[in-house]
């Protein structure tokens, strides 16, 4: 703007000077005098020019300078952190997610084939300060929950952790039990296989929660830990008419934070260790009274005891693990004296274990291709409590699962998924998997 | 002194001091502490703003297979005397939910001497904290061997934190390669 002004001035003071020249001057003389003011004229717009360029050159320079201090300044403010970019800050409250969508066909049963959205859940974690944060997990099970379906709405998670020092925290609430491997990481990224593992469903619960206080340590030796005392099992909820029992016996008991009955607390412990880049050794133990003091009920003395040991090796493109549990529920002579005649007494022993190999056999640097094998054996009632003569029930056989399948990998947060699993004892439950999942 | 080329020296003194010793009850170490663990002979450091070019930024996203991410980077210098020792980047990522800050040293020569944490707030993956863990990435260049999987082990249980963190030491790397290398 200033160049057009300037420019006008010049040309009015021309037009001005051609003017005022003397009447009687010369054509040549006006001319000569144009043509100087004409040259001093471009001279002018090309020291504007010049001066021009170098205000820009100024002003980003100042621009750059501002964006320094700035970002000094925002460190300063925040002088108990190195937060200063280049990520800027911590987010206070982040939203999480997974889902997983599956597809079984039956190879025997092609009538049985399903499709199901077996699992949405979203999650909410909140950082009130550096030492104060609430998690939150909302799942939905099976798509539907209305009084006619067959779906689940729950609360998977909902704890606060507080942190007391360098890697010891303490929360409370509704929080996972520290036991096997998926218990604690079972998203459907974290998996291998369509479905989740028989050991750590039929015999751990996975997803299972209780609510309690824990408090957590994690040492530089690569040795982590975790102990608290919580709400436990809920053995009158047992159904010996039902099947139940036999698919999962702590499932069709637990109580996950549902007006649970608390008399009875149960304490676990648990220790991993990382040491050795790679490898992962860990175990626990859960074990509580399973009784819960109620009325007219002969599996009061009752106490529900698990444990696993669990080992993971990832060298490489590698990735093989293996894990055992078992588990026994006490002084169920009585009760199962009142179960007798029905298809599922309580069991007084139940263990299960697998091995699993998995191979990154091809990635680049957004897909990858990992195939897997399982082999897991397990039994959900290995001995039952002894029983007069005639009343008792024979104990079930192991089962036997072999999988074979492969997770595809999209990015870092979505799976696709295809297995063939091949049950030994129960061959009419031989089935084909596919699924999606995804995880943030 | 030699200066840095490549760094626009600036705002020094207000830059150190933002990273006085921090009353984070989760932060292991702070950056004055992490400069004397990884460069423990180094007689002085200078902060400083590294600004990387458009074209700097695009060899790094050819060496590191991931993206520049930032243009300004905050570079610790560490001398001995007159003598460059080498650099620290200071760096966050997030692990599953939550930030991680650490730093990385890199030689003179921009490969990677040590890393360290210098804050984890996550619930669970705290075993990238492992000094045995961290090792792996001493020695290494953004060439190879800074991928999980690849010359850096995963953590069973920490598998996103670990990852993120690799990939933000692979993309450090590729940094020093691009505009700290002398």
């Amino acid at each position: 703007m200033k160049k057009t002004l300037l420019t006008q001035a010049l040309c009015a003071s021309v037009l001005i000077g051609a003017i005022a020249a003397p009447v009687h001057a010369g054509e040549a003389e006006l001319m000569q005098k144009i043509e100087k003011l004409a040259a001093e004229l471009d001279a002018i717009k090309a020291e504007l020019a010049a001066n021009r360029k170098k205000t820009e050159s100024v002003a980003q320079k100042q621009e750059v300078l501002a964006i320094s201090v700035a970002s000094n300044t925002a460190s300063s403010a925040a002088a108990n952190s190195v937060a200063n970019s280049p990520m800027q800050s911590s987010p206070q409250t982040v939203i999480s997610s997974y889902g997983e969508i599956s597809y079984t066909r039956p190879r025997n049963a092609s009538n049985e084939t399903q499709a199901d959205v077996g699992r949405a859940v979203l999650g909410i974690a909140h950082r009130f300060d550096e030492k104060n944060k609430v998690v939150a997990e909302f799942e939905w099970e099976h798509a539907v929950t209305s009084k006619d379906d067959n779906g689940e709405a729950a609360v998977e998670q909902l704890y606060v952790e507080h942190e007391l020092d360098h890697g010891l925290r303490a929360k409370g609430g509704l929080f996972l039990m520290p036991v096997g491997m998926l218990n604690t990481s079972h998203e459907p990224t974290a998996f291998f296989g369509v479905h989740r593992n028989f050991v750590e469903t039929a015999i751990i619960p996975t997803t299972w929660r209780e609510v309690g206080f824990a408090l957590s340590g994690a040492h530089d030796n690569g040795i982590s830990w975790d102990a608290g005392v919580t709400t436990g099992f809920d053995l009158s909820k047992w159904d010996a008419a039902s099947g139940d029992g036999a698919e999962s016996p702590l499932g069709s008991i637990h109580q996950e934070g549902q007006l649970a009955k608390s008399h009875d607390l149960a304490v676990h412990a648990a220790v991993n260790w990382r040491g050795v880049p790679g490898l992962l050794l860990g175990g626990a133990v859960f074990s509580g009274k399973a009784g819960q003091a109620s009325t007219d009920f002969s599996g009061n003395a009752a106490r529900v005891t698990l444990w696993d040991l669990h080992a993971r090796y990832t060298p490489g493109d590698f990735d093989l693990s293996a894990l055992y549990s078992r588990a026994s529920i006490s002084n169920t002579e009585a009760l199962n004296l009142t179960f007798a005649g029905q298809p599922s007494p309580v069991p007084s022993s139940f263990y299960g274990w697998y091995l699993q190999g998995a191979y990154k056999l091809w990635s680049n640097k957004n897909y990858s291709l990992t195939p897997f094998v399982r082999y897991e054996q397990f039994n959900t009632a290995a001995r039952y409590s002894a029983m007069p003569q005639g009343l008792g029930v024979p104990v079930a056989p192991a089962e036997k699962v072999q999988t074979f399948g492969a997770n595809f990998r999209l990015g870092e947060g979505v799976v696709l998924k295809a297995d063939l699993q091949k049950f030994k004892q129960n061959s009419a439950n031989d089935r084909f998997n596919l699924g999606v999942g995804y995880s943030f | 002194m030699k200066p840095l080329n490549p760094i626009v020296l600036s705002a020094l003194g207000a830059g150190l001091c933002a990273f006085a010793p921090s009353a984070f009850a989760t932060q292991y170490l702070t950056v004055e502490q992490a400069q004397q663990v990884i460069f423990p002979e180094a007689s002085s450091f200078k902060l400083a703003t590294l600004q990387l070019t458009l074209a700097q930024m695009q060899q790094v996203a050819t060496l590191a297979g991931l993206p520049a991410r930032s243009v300004a980077w905050r570079v610790i210098a560490a001398y001995q005397g007159e003598q460059l020792l080498g650099h620290i980047v200071l760096d966050e990522v997030i692990g599953k939910f939550e930030l991680i800050s650490y730093a990385v040293g890199l030689q003179a020569d921009a490969t990677v001497r040590q890393i360290e944490i210098l804050n984890y707030r996550e619930s669970h993956g705290f075993e990238i904290k492992n000094a045995n863990w961290r090792k792996q990435f001493s020695g290494k260049n953004a060439s190879a061997g800074l991928n999980i999987g690849q010359g850096i082990a995963n953590i069973s249980g920490a598998t996103l934190s670990c990852t993120h963190v690799t990939d933000g030491v692979r993309r450090i790397a590729a940094i020093a390669q691009v505009a700290l290398r002398k």
